[in-house]
This record gives C-alpha cells, sequence and structure tokens, in this order.
C-alpha cells in the first residue's frame, strides 16, 4: 500500500445544502484507521469515488467532534457530481489530512471574526465549531456570513443555530435581490455589511474565506477597520493531485499550496506573486 | 565503500549483458528501433545495445512510467475493496545512462522523497544499478556545464564508464556500485597501462565540447526570476509556443503528474498516476472555471520558475540537467538556452562601463 492508496470511508449521511451543494458525514471503514486518524482545523483531504477520481477540499466539520468527517462541495466537475449522487453507506476514498492548520491556540484570549461567501463557509464553519467547542478560550465571536441568494446559502440550520446563540454575534445577508419576502437578514454584499457590523479590530483575529472577488473587496474594509495584515487568515484552494507536494500544480511563486498551506495570513499571501 | 577503478573490456561487455540477462534482471540501455531511432530500450539480448548515439527520450520513465498504477479498486454493492500493487521491484541495471539523465534522477529524488516518501519511485530506485558512461555526443543543444552537471559526471550512478582503447575504464561511486563489480568480478580486470591517461583525456575533451554553449550564474537568474512576474518576456516567449508540453514529456527532470481513475469492466478498475505537465490549461483549471495560469505566457513562466527558482528555493537544485532535448523535440523551435541567455542578460546588472557609455550615465 502505497501514499496514493485512500482509506475507504462509509457515507453517514447526506446533506443536500443547496441546489449545488452537498455535506456528506463520513465514518472510517477500519476501526484503527479511525484510531489513529486526527487533524486540525484548516487541513485538507482527498475524497474519491471509486471509477470517478479524486478531488479536494477542507475537512468541514471540527477535530473537536471525533470520529467523524465532514465534506461540503458543490458539484462542478466529475467527481463533485458523483459525490453528490453517493448515499447512505456508500463507500468514499478519503486520503489526508494534509496542509497546515489555523494557529488557533495563538489566538486564544482574543475575539474571532469569521466572514465567509457562499461555499466559502465550509472550511471556516470547520473553525468555527472548533472555537464554540473551546468557547471560554475566546472573547467576543462574530460571524458574518453572505450568499447569493437565500437558496444559496449553506449550513442554514447552523447558521440559526449560532444566531439563536448569545455568545455569537451571528450576522447574515444576501446578495441585493437574492432575498425572499420572509427573508430576516440583510440584503447588500458581503463587504458592505462588514463595514456595517464593524466588529473591533483590536485584539482580534479574522478568518476570510469566499470567491476571490468577495476577498479582493473586503480586504481594504478590514484594513480600514484597523485589521493589521498578520492577524487576517484565508485558506487556498488550489487544483491538487497528490496533495503531498509532488505532482505540481498548486504552486503560488515559491508556495507549494499543499503544503506550505493551505491556510496563509494576509501578510504572507501579500509577498506572493499575483499567481492565483 | 572501496572506491576503486576497473577496466571492463569490450570484448567483455556483451558478456556482462549476457550474464545480466541469464540471471534474470532487466537491463535498460540505449539501442535501436528499426529505423534507427535510438532509445533506452530494455534488451532482449546484448546484440541491439548502442552507446554511440544519444538515446531521443530521458531515462525517467523506467522509475517514473508514464502511467503506473497506484492500486486497484473492486466494488460490490455498497462495499468497495482495494487491492494495492506490489511494492517489489525485481532487479535492473541501466547500461549506458546518459550524465544528464542519471544525474536527472538524482534531482528528483529530492521532491520524490519530501516529507512523504514517494514508494512506487524510491522501490524502483533501490531495484536500478546505473552505468553511466562519459557523454561524447555534445551538440549545440547540450548545456548540462551550466547547470552544475558536466559531460562526465557521476552525479545517479553506481558506476561511471569512461571509453578508452580496448574498452571502458570502470569508476565505482557507490556501494550498489562496489556490489555489481564484486558480482560481476571474472567480467572486470585490472587497469591496463596506459588506460588512466586516455579516460582523463576523454573526459577532458567531452567536457570541452559543451563548455562553450551556455554560461549561467543560476543565483543571478533565480533573484531575476523571482522579481520578474509580470516581465514582456514570458508573453513573448508564449507566442511562439504551442502548448504541445513536448518539452515536458522529454525533460528528465519534469515530474507533473494526474491521478485517474480507469474502469476496467463494470464495478472494477485501477486507480493510475500518468505524467502531466504545466503547458496544458487543464493543468491548473479549478472547478468552479477559474484558471490561475489562463494563458500560455502564464504556463511558460511556471516552467521556467518552476526549473531555476522554485526548486531551487526549496531543494537546493536546479530542475535541468542541461540534456538539450526540450530545445531538439520543440515543434516551434522553442530554445531555451536562448531564454536562459535573455534571463542570464536580464539578471545581470549592468557595468560600471556601461553605465558610464549610457547617454546620461554616471560620470
Amino acid at each position: 500500500m502505497n501514499l496514493y492508496q485512500p482509506h475507504l470511508m462509509r457515507v453517514t449521511e447526506r446533506i443536500p445544502e443547496t441546489h449545488d451543494t452537498t455535506t456528506l458525514r463520513l465514518e472510517f471503514q477500519d476501526p484503527q484507521a479511525a484510531d489513529a486518524f486526527s487533524f486540525q482545523a484548516g487541513q485538507f483531504a482527498e475524497y474519491s469515488i471509486f471509477g470517478e477520481g479524486e478531488c479536494t477540499f477542507c475537512i468541514a466539520s471540527s477535530p473537536t467532534r471525533g470520529g467523524v468527517i465532514e465534506c461540503s462541495f458543490k458539484s462542478v466537475g466529475k467527481v463533485t457530481k458523483a459525490l453528490a449522487r453517493a448515499d447512505v453507506g456508500d463507500t468514499v476514498g478519503f486520503r489526508g489530512p494534509y496542509g497546515n492548520a489555523f494557529p488557533l491556540r495563538d489566538w486564544e484570549g482574543g475575539n474571532l471574526l469569521f466572514i465567509a461567501g457562499g461555499i466559502g463557509l465550509a472550511p471556516v464553519r470547520c473553525v468555527i465549531w472548533n472555537a464554540l467547542d473551546w468557547r471560554d478560550r475566546f472573547k467576543d465571536i462574530t460571524i458574518v456570513y453572505g450568499a447569493r441568494s437565500v437558496g444559496d446559502l449553506v449550513y442554514k440550520r447552523e447558521l440559526r443555530e449560532w444566531s439563536a446563540r448569545d455568545d455569537v454575534r451571528c450576522v447574515q445577508t444576501v446578495d441585493p435581490g437574492g432575498e425572499t419576502e420572509d427573508w430576516t437578514g440583510q440584503v447588500g454584499f458581503v463587504p458592505t455589511v462588514l463595514d456595517q457590523v464593524a466588529p473591533a479590530a483590536e485584539d482580534t483575529w479574522a478568518v476570510v474565506c469566499g470567491p476571490p472577488i468577495m476577498i479582493k473587496f473586503t480586504l481594504p474594509v478590514l484594513q480600514k477597520l484597523g485589521f493589521p495584515s498578520e492577524r487576517i487568515f484565508t485558506t487556498l484552494e488550489n487544483r491538487m493531485k497528490c496533495g503531498l507536494g509532488k505532482c505540481g500544480r498548486c504552486n503560488i511563486g515559491r508556495v507549494y499550496v499543499c503544503k506550505d498551506g493551505p491556510v496563509f495570513s494576509a501578510t504572507e499571501l501579500d509577498a506572493l506573486p499575483p499567481d492565483m | 565503500m572501496s572506491k576503486h577503478t576497473l577496466h571492463l573490456a569490450q570484448a567483455q561487455l556483451h558478456g556482462l549483458v549476457s550474464d545480466l540477462l541469464a540471471a534474470g534482471t532487466a537491463v535498460i540501455a540505449p539501442a535501436a528501433d528499426g529505423e534507427d531511432r535510438v532509445e533506452y530500450t530494455r534488451l532482449a539480448s546484448p546484440a541491439a545495445l548502442s552507446l554511440d548515439a544519444r538515446p531521443l527520450s530521458p531515462l525517467k520513465g523506467f522509475l517514473f512510467p508514464r502511467s503506473e498504477p497506484l492500486f486497484s479498486y473492486e466494488q460490490r454493492g455498497k462495499d468497495v475493496t482495494l487491492h494495492p500493487v506490489s511494492a517489489e521491484f525485481s532487479p535492473r541495471v541501466v547500461l549506458g545512462a546518459l550524465p544528464c539523465d542519471a544525474g536527472g534522477l538524482a534531482v528528483m529524488d529530492a521532491v520524490m522523497g519530501w516529507d512523504y516518501r514517494d514508494e512506487p519511485w524510491f522501490g524502483r530506485r533501490a531495484a536500478t544499478t546505473i552505468l553511466s558512461i562519459v557523454c561524447p555526443h555534445a551538440d549545440d543543444s547540450c548545456f548540462c556545464s551550466a547547470v552544475g552537471l558536466h559531460a562526465d559526471s557521476p552525479r545517479g550512478a553506481d558506476l561511471l564508464l569512461v571509453p578508452v582503447d580496448g574498452g571502458f575504464q570502470v569508476q565505482v561511486h557507490s556501494d550498489k556500485g562496489a556490489a555489481f563489480v564484486d558480482q560481476h568480478a571474472a567480467r572486470f580486470a585490472e587497469q591496463p597501462a596506459g588506460s588512466a591517461e586516455q579516460a582523463r583525456a576523454f573526459r577532458q575533451r567531452c567536457r570541452d565540447r559543451v563548455q562553450g554553449n551556455l554560461d549561467l550564474d543560476p543565483p543571478a537568474m533565480r533573484s531575476w526570476i523571482e522579481s520578474s512576474f509580470a516581465h514582456s518576456l514570458w508573453s513573448e516567449i508564449a507566442l511562439a509556443c504551442h502548448g504541445c508540453g513536448a518539452c515536458t514529456m522529454v525533460c528528465p527532470t519534469c515530474h507533473c503528474f494526474d491521478i485517474v481513475d480507469e474502469q476496467e469492466g463494470v464495478g472494477r478498475g485501477t486507480r493510475r498516476r500518468n505524467w502531466d505537465g504545466c503547458q496544458y490549461e487543464l493543468f491548473t483549471l479549478h472547478g468552479g472555471g477559474h484558471n490561475p495560469r489562463p494563458d500560455q505566457g502564464a504556463r511558460y513562466r511556471q516552467r521556467i520558475s518552476h526549473k531555476f527558482a522554485i526548486y531551487p528555493d526549496r531543494f537546493d537544485e536546479l530542475l535541468c540537467t542541461g540534456c538539450g532535448r526540450c530545445v531538439r523535440d520543440c515543434p516551434a523551435g522553442i530554445d531555451l538556452l536562448e531564454i536562459l541567455d535573455r534571463v542570464q542578460a536580464l539578471a545581470e546588472p549592468p557595468t560600471d562601463e556601461l553605465l558610464r557609455a549610457a547617454p546620461g550615465g554616471a560620470s
């Protein structure tokens, strides 16, 4: 058995999130592999349907909820479409965890600000649950999440749960025109809403994940609010095959996203060429 | 390791190959095909051996196959059974590897062993004994001497053969090489008188042949590449490039790969790793449609950057052995020597003399 042979996982739950996004809950078929497995928030993995191929996403569940792995993905290609068709009980391949993680331990004692757009909530959700399971180690926790429309919001049940908690400030928004009649959240693009929410920058760590256009317009808002680059973090999802630093496609300048990332601070990103 | 030098008489060469074949050891060596093209070939008999021409393709395919199985899978209902591929590789001998090809394997060891050990690669490496031969074939496309090798470099070799009168001087360069000459002691002899001097002279002649082709300052090139992401050079090169990727396929150090599943009937198949290359649009295309390297200029920049900046930064090695194949085989006539020459010129700050000569320059 070589590096490229995956663990076999059983699909134990399949949750349709939106018209094109699915969450799968996976459990190791080999109890020994389950015992040996551990990961940190922010790491990614290679998921596969045998006969279709492999693809790369973050682990969307929290390492504090052991024994189970969840991944959320949009059906855009051959493998993601096949994964989306997987039923409870089906077998899926899993290799990982790979890459670095969010330095959550370094943030203890501070405030956390999570900003996500669309499916970008998946890697952020992992950190949110990790932080909520360690709630007493952090001060304020703020979540700003937006999607194109109400129908495009992922993890709706968890958004409701976070909104109902009094130790989390959860702001949801949809792009103008994406609201429904009974929508009670904000209407506006994530950067605009973030500017209105205006979380205090002092002693706060920010995690930003979403489409490139959202990140592009969110960073200046964070800057205006007083966030230094070294306290802003994101996770990159370049196309990968091996996840192990060998197959040669995920470089951004000198960086191998699979080995040096996928988590980077804005300071680290600033030092890279715009090869992304 | 006992470092010693022996002699292999021309008359013993075919006998050595026969011994190996008789023992069931695969022998990979340059051999001419029916159309007089020389390629590294698994020999069926010693007669096919042809050490007087440069193989068209590199050696890497014998250690990193164009397509290789990683494991096979079998589906039954909701269950899947995986069958690992064998990690055992039978012993093989490469006879007559060019220094640029054997050197390429040593360069690739760095990435293949980086934190995660690529077992198929190292399994084949361990099973393979490499007899390099000093290369007298240099042409205008060769530039091994500009990238840290030489026509007589023993890098990546267990034994180095140097053509001399009546056969080859044999230098031992590894424990595996020493074991090989011990095992086949009857085929080797003491060096005849005058042989050492002939070997020295031959090596020098071969070095000299390639020496004048290109002169590089790799650290200066690297820092220019790292700071010249937006330079027009990249799009200029790309105007000629078809994006066919031939340069990556014939390169002894290009190692990019894809991982795909191939169905072999209902519910069963093999997950394989296949060669891939940075010159293809699909190489980096995201599922969502975004492509970080959307045009050939960006892709060519990646090729040059990976070889002369990224890999040296990470592994302290150039990802190029100067074999010249990408130059000879480019259907658009893109010449890496010309490109590197230009990069080198751009990387060199103008001398004081030039500055003084320039209008308005320092006086």
